[in-house]
């Protein structure tokens, strides 16, 4: 759930050849097909004449979480229904918000999507009288705000990896020395670019503002051992499982089903990059106010704890975090770690543009 | 043609399939010409100045046409050696091996790439052969490079190569074969002289699509690619997907267009310098 899965990902990469331009006189052709597409996953709500709110989600299990912590009980509680809609698309959000024919009603997605969004000026503001950010692991920005944190860490296969051959922090895996093999890294600057200052022995609490240069420095060590640099999420566990790499960055929201499932693939709890999960209200939305009430619906700490329980995501309201069953937490990261990463997408979201652009270009020469 | 229609008749027929392009391909393409040169509401051509300052793409630009004209080469000379064997066939015999030429066209491209990595992985079947066979351990790098890239999309290719190869070797004449052999011309000189000039248009056509279809290559590049093996829809993706900058994504994809079309044109000139006309 943390990205599409690559088969969400290709559809996705479909509709946005065909919704690239943006244009406002193809509105008319648009809508009448979304309207036709449309129809049938609304006339529901509509027959029931009752006040309900879109959310975009990820499908899976996710959704089934999702469903059972935030939207029944937003329903019970408020009368306002919620429809879930998956595989939803930042480009498609734009082709909403442009048009000013907005369907969507809350954007749930990581946050380069979403501080890609904010950059755009897609985002209402978050409504402070109604959402409460006073005790919030990470604040979020002005238009958008976090409901809860995945971790990503160093992944092995535990069978062809021997004990103490297998790195436990970020250190360790740009140490190819100690730890000669094969390695896996995604495609994608953010998160690489913390996990190089870290393993150059930047203190996590002192990370932000980045230093780039130094960042790029330690990359250009770690170039040489990296076999495949990782487009499409399942990636990080496939490749591992089919002994094509011996290190890699994957998440744990991805690792443990694996691990369930019967999957020979493990990871290093001890210190991981916390990502956050954002919420955001789209402009020109019809139920703006409902919209505001759910994502302070999502913050509620029994809501929270209730999450944590189900898909094990750490929570992003600090009273939430010890209130997580102990079981739970051994699947997530842990927050309040010093040695482990808060991602601050604040910090990006005026340079992610630029330093994807360069770590592109880096890993084409 | 043999056959002649009257103009009127040939407009009639040409009308559904006319309409249909326009509205389905052509007006969303000139949507995206529109968006390239029109950003935020004024005319401006920044998007190609950024582009014709950008060592990244003139990168990207180079791979895509160097991967394309290698996966085209690749996918001609193999489905020219297939498409002569089958040309040779039975007809009866010919229909099996045409339907195993269609397979890879049937499965999904992703299947397809997730697919490679048990053939050309690390353990994968040609590594344990090598394996086997030399009793060495060091393995062929066939995947996340230029080689695993070029693999898979001669895959893909090849059926794009095949038919229309073989559809101009079986229209050949074979009594010009037979008057060749009466005339004492070996084997080679026949294939030299005459199946290999008459199965040219066949050829052209073959490389065009395998030439146009390769330059938006998006999927197999991803995952069979290495990071120097980045492509131009790969370049688009990033525009319009993590950076929202669609005006960038769009000026990429009309300048692959006409790079295509220039790639086009020059084939059908040759052609027409060939006299190879259909």
């Amino acid at each position: 759930m943390t990205l599409p899965s690559s088969k969400a990902r290709v559809e996705s990469i479909a509709t946005t050849a065909d919704m690239a331009p943006a244009g406002g006189s193809r509105r008319r052709f648009l809508g009448n097909a979304t309207a036709v597409a449309a129809s049938a996953t609304f006339m529901p709500l509509v027959r029931a004449q009752s006040r309900s709110i879109v959310v975009t989600c990820w499908g899976g299990d996710y959704e089934k979480g999702i469903k059972s912590v935030f939207a029944d009980p937003f329903a019970k509680e408020t009368g306002i229904g919620v429809s879930l809609v998956n595989n939803a698309d930042l480009t498609k959000m734009k082709v909403q918000v442009d048009s000013k024919n907005v369907q969507w009603d809350v954007f749930d997605s990581v946050g380069p999507q979403i501080t890609a969004g904010a950059r755009q000026g897609m985002w209402e503001d978050i409504d402070a009288k109604i959402v409460d950010r006073s005790d919030l692991v990470s604040p979020g920005g002005k238009d958008y705000v976090g409901t809860y944190l995945f971790g990503g860490g160093v992944a092995y296969d535990p069978k062809r990896v021997p004990e103490g051959k297998r790195p436990q922090n970020l250190k360790d895996f740009w140490d190819v020395q100690r730890f000669p093999g094969r390695r896996g890294l995604r495609t994608r600057i953010s998160e690489t670019l913390e996990m190089a200052l870290v393993a150059d022995g930047v203190a996590p609490d002192k990370l932000y503002p980045l230093d780039i240069e130094r960042g790029f420095k330690a990359l250009d060590r770690i170039k040489p051992a990296v076999k495949k640099w990782i487009e499409t999420t399942p990636e990080t566990i496939t490749l591992i499982t089919s002994n094509e790499i011996d290190y890699t960055y994957a998440y744990m929201s991805r690792v443990f089903p694996a691990q369930k499932a019967g999957s020979s693939v493990a990871m290093a709890t001890g210190q991981t990059i916390n990502s956050l999960e954002y919420l955001a209200v789209p402009k020109f939305g019809k139920n703006t106010e409902a919209a505001m009430r759910y994502v302070a619906f999502c913050l509620r700490p029994d809501r929270q704890v209730a999450l944590a329980n189900i898909l094990f995501f750490a929570p992003n309201v600090r009273k939430a975090v010890p209130l997580v069953a102990a079981e739970s937490r051994q699947y997530m990261p842990d927050v309040l770690n010093p040695a482990s990463i808060i991602m601050n997408d604040g910090w990006w979201a005026d340079k992610y543009d630029a330093l994807q652009k360069r770590f592109t270009e880096w890993m084409l020469t | 043609m043999n056959h002649s229609l009257s103009p009127s008749a040939t407009l009639w027929l040409l009308l559904p399939l006319t309409v249909l392009l326009l509205v389905m391909f052509g007006y969303p393409l000139g949507l995206v010409a529109w968006s390239s040169i029109y950003v935020d509401g004024a005319f401006t051509f920044k998007a190609y100045q950024h582009l014709s300052g950008s060592t990244l793409f003139y990168r990207v630009l180079a791979n895509t046409l160097h991967i394309s004209a290698v996966a085209t080469l690749v996918s001609l000379v193999l489905g020219y050696i297939i498409a002569l064997h089958l040309a040779a066939m039975e007809p009866r015999r010919r229909l099996p091996y045409m339907v195993l030429v269609m397979l890879p066209f049937w499965t999904s491209i992703l299947v397809k790439s997730f697919a490679f990595g048990i053939v050309l992985g690390d353990n994968g079947i040609v590594n344990q052969i090598a394996a086997f066979l030399t009793g060495r351990t060091d393995k062929f790098e066939l995947m996340f490079n230029r080689t695993g890239v070029i693999i898979g999309m001669s895959n893909f290719l090849l059926p794009f190569t095949v038919f229309p190869i073989l559809a101009s070797l079986l229209a050949q004449n074979r009594s010009l074969h037979r008057v060749a052999e009466i005339m004492g011309a070996g084997p080679i000189r026949i294939f030299l002289r005459i199946t290999l000039p008459l199965s040219l248009p066949g050829v052209l056509a073959g490389v065009l699509m395998a030439m146009t279809l390769s330059m938006g290559m998006y999927i197999t590049p991803a995952l069979l690619g290495g990071r120097k093996d980045l492509m131009m829809a790969n370049l688009v993706d990033i525009y319009t997907r993590q950076t929202l900058d669609w005006g960038l994504a769009s000026a990429i994809a009309i300048v692959l267009l006409f790079m295509s079309g220039i790639l086009i044109a020059l084939l059908l000139r040759v052609r027409r310098a060939e006299g190879l006309g259909v």
